[in-house]
């Protein structure tokens, strides 16, 4: 079976094109939020203007034509409205011009299904860490495939904490990318550490960080932020691989695509004897390909939707997402 | 240590027996964990200690059903042995889930918050149950605290169980409605609002 899959939740737009679960291709284009963060109606516009290419694209560089498509897949949410109503409305007319099934995308539970297919993971706990987010989900089977909420943050997302606090210290944020660069040979200073449980949260920290900008070296500030909320993930996911009895330990999104993040997690992996597991970074930045893979799947099982119900929900939350 | 058995390993910290002066102990004692900062980690485990220390003592002489402390160390607490099962390895009964409640609602009017009130952390033995792994706990009046420690038993039990638990909590505590009100404030402000039920 040959599925695209259409994501524009955020600042990327990405098609890819899967066949019985392997991705031919995975093609985006990026609106460069530079300094000013991303203002919805201005990032719809762009991928509007860019759509059509990067459908091309994604065909092209999978070898295949439009005629050859039997589903098509978009991202139903999370995300700012206007941009997602681009993939979704794009979604729509090649559904109803090639007269295929259309199947509406969680794109948490895009990046989670991708990164357990990688990271070749069969039952995980599954860090998913990207700007917006930041929440760790334990798949489970019953009544049906989706994955529940174990914890989460209780105010902003880890990446769009560690890209503010970057944008202040005037280097270029992307994924926290920055902060890891800068915080080579820093030491550490004492900042406020929030776990409740499961749950964490990150505005403190970043509060704090930032009124210490000047007062304190810059590769200090930036190891010690990274290093705190970082260590902080890593022992709500601790705790809620004990309390959910799992073996295996899955990261996406984002700000999985930090090296620093990753070795943290193997290494609380390693005394419980837990392996980690994750998908190439082109799958955890926003794509096209997550959402073409995990909606074929969830067409395989007959699971679908009519075209007129086929919307946008800003507010979807991966917990209410049925999968199989 | 000689004559000492593990009895487990949790997320934090390393639990075994020991006997001092006769008197059968649990020994918890945090242990490094390499993943995070050298300095970071002593901090953690250092103030932990000392809070849950404060704190068990503190719930103790009120009568709360927890742990007695018999010693303390730097990173360990050495606590009497309680014996039974954890709720999260059995069938809660309407009653054990009720006693939890007025566990909690006892805490909460001491203004001690939890911070991790799960069925992993409540010991039954068949007649009486038993707060232990008071490591997030603080001493604090905030009604957010208190309505995030209903919030994290919300989410790990059954919907049935848990309207029974907010029942005797709201019955035992004088406070409670208000702390039950500060709870529909979180829960609403939890991202996209809706959290589903186990």
């Amino acid at each position: 079976m040959i599925v695209i899959g259409m994501e524009s939740s955020a600042h990327t737009f990405g098609v890819g094109v899967v066949e019985d679960g392997k991705v031919l291709s995975n093609e985006k284009a990026m609106y460069n939020i530079g300094s000013t963060g991303m203002i919805p109606g201005e990032v719809a516009k762009f991928h509007s203007e860019n759509a059509a290419d990067v459908f091309g694209r994604a065909l092209e560089s999978a070898g295949i034509t439009s005629k050859e498509i039997e589903g098509v897949g978009y991202t139903m949410g999370p995300g700012l409205g206007p941009c997602l109503e681009v993939a979704q409305l794009s979604a729509r007319t090649v559904a109803k011009r090639l007269g295929v099934r259309i199947v509406p995308v969680n794109h948490c539970a895009a990046h989670a299904e991708i990164a357990r297919h990688y990271g070749k993971l069969a039952d995980p706990i599954m860090l998913y860490v990207s700007g917006g987010n930041s929440q760790i989900l334990a798949l489970e089977r019953k009544p049906y495939l989706h994955y529940s909420v174990v914890g989460e943050t209780f105010d902003i997302g880890v990446g769009n904490m560690l890209d503010s606090f970057a944008r202040r210290l005037r280097l270029r944020p992307a994924w926290g990318s920055s902060i890891e660069k800068h915080a080579r040979g820093g030491k550490y200073i004492e900042l406020p550490y929030t776990v409740k449980g499961m749950d964490f949260s990150f505005t403190g920290l970043a509060t704090k960080a930032t009124e210490m900008i000047g007062r304190a070296k810059i590769s200090d500030l930036c190891f010690s932020i990274q290093e705190t909320a970082f260590a902080a993930l890593c022992e709500a996911t601790e705790r809620a691989m004990l309390l959910k009895n799992k073996k295996e330990i899955g990261i996406c999104g984002g700000v999985a695509q930090n090296k620093k993040l990753k070795d943290m997690l193997r290494e609380m992996g390693k005394e419980h004897g837990a392996v980690l597991g994750f998908a190439p970074d082109e799958f955890n930045a926003d794509n096209g390909g997550m959402v073409a893979y995990l909606a074929e799947r969830m067409l395989k099982e007959g699971i679908y939707c009519k075209i007129t119900d086929c919307l946008i929900r800003q507010k979807y939350r991966v917990d209410a997402a049925r999968l199989g | 240590m000689e004559g000492s058995e593990i009895i487990g390993i949790g997320a934090e910290a390393k639990l075994y027996t020991f006997k001092m002066f006769d008197v059968e102990t649990v020994v918890k004692e945090r242990l490094p964990k390499k993943y995070r900062a050298a300095a970071l980690d002593l901090k953690i485990r250092k103030t932990r200690t000392k809070t849950e220390a404060r704190i068990m003592f503190r719930l103790s002489r009120a009568g709360v059903r927890c742990p007695r402390i018999v010693a303390l160390g730097r990173f360990s607490v050495y606590m009497e042995k309680v014996d039974g099962t954890l709720l999260k390895d059995k069938r809660i009964t309407d009653r054990e889930i009720a006693e939890s409640a007025k566990i909690l609602s006892r805490m909460h009017s001491l203004n001690v918050i939890h911070g991790d009130f799960t069925p992993a952390n409540l010991i039954s033995d068949g007649s009486t149950v038993y707060v232990i792994d008071f490591g997030l706990s603080e001493i604090t009046q905030s009604d957010e605290e208190k309505a995030i420690d209903l919030l994290l038993m919300k989410r790990s039990i059954k919907a049935d169980l848990y309207r029974i638990f907010e029942k005797e909590y709201a019955k035992s505590y004088s406070e409670s409605k208000r702390i039950l009100n500060r709870l529909k404030e979180v829960e609403r402000r939890g991202r996209y609002q809706v959290r589903t039920l186990i």
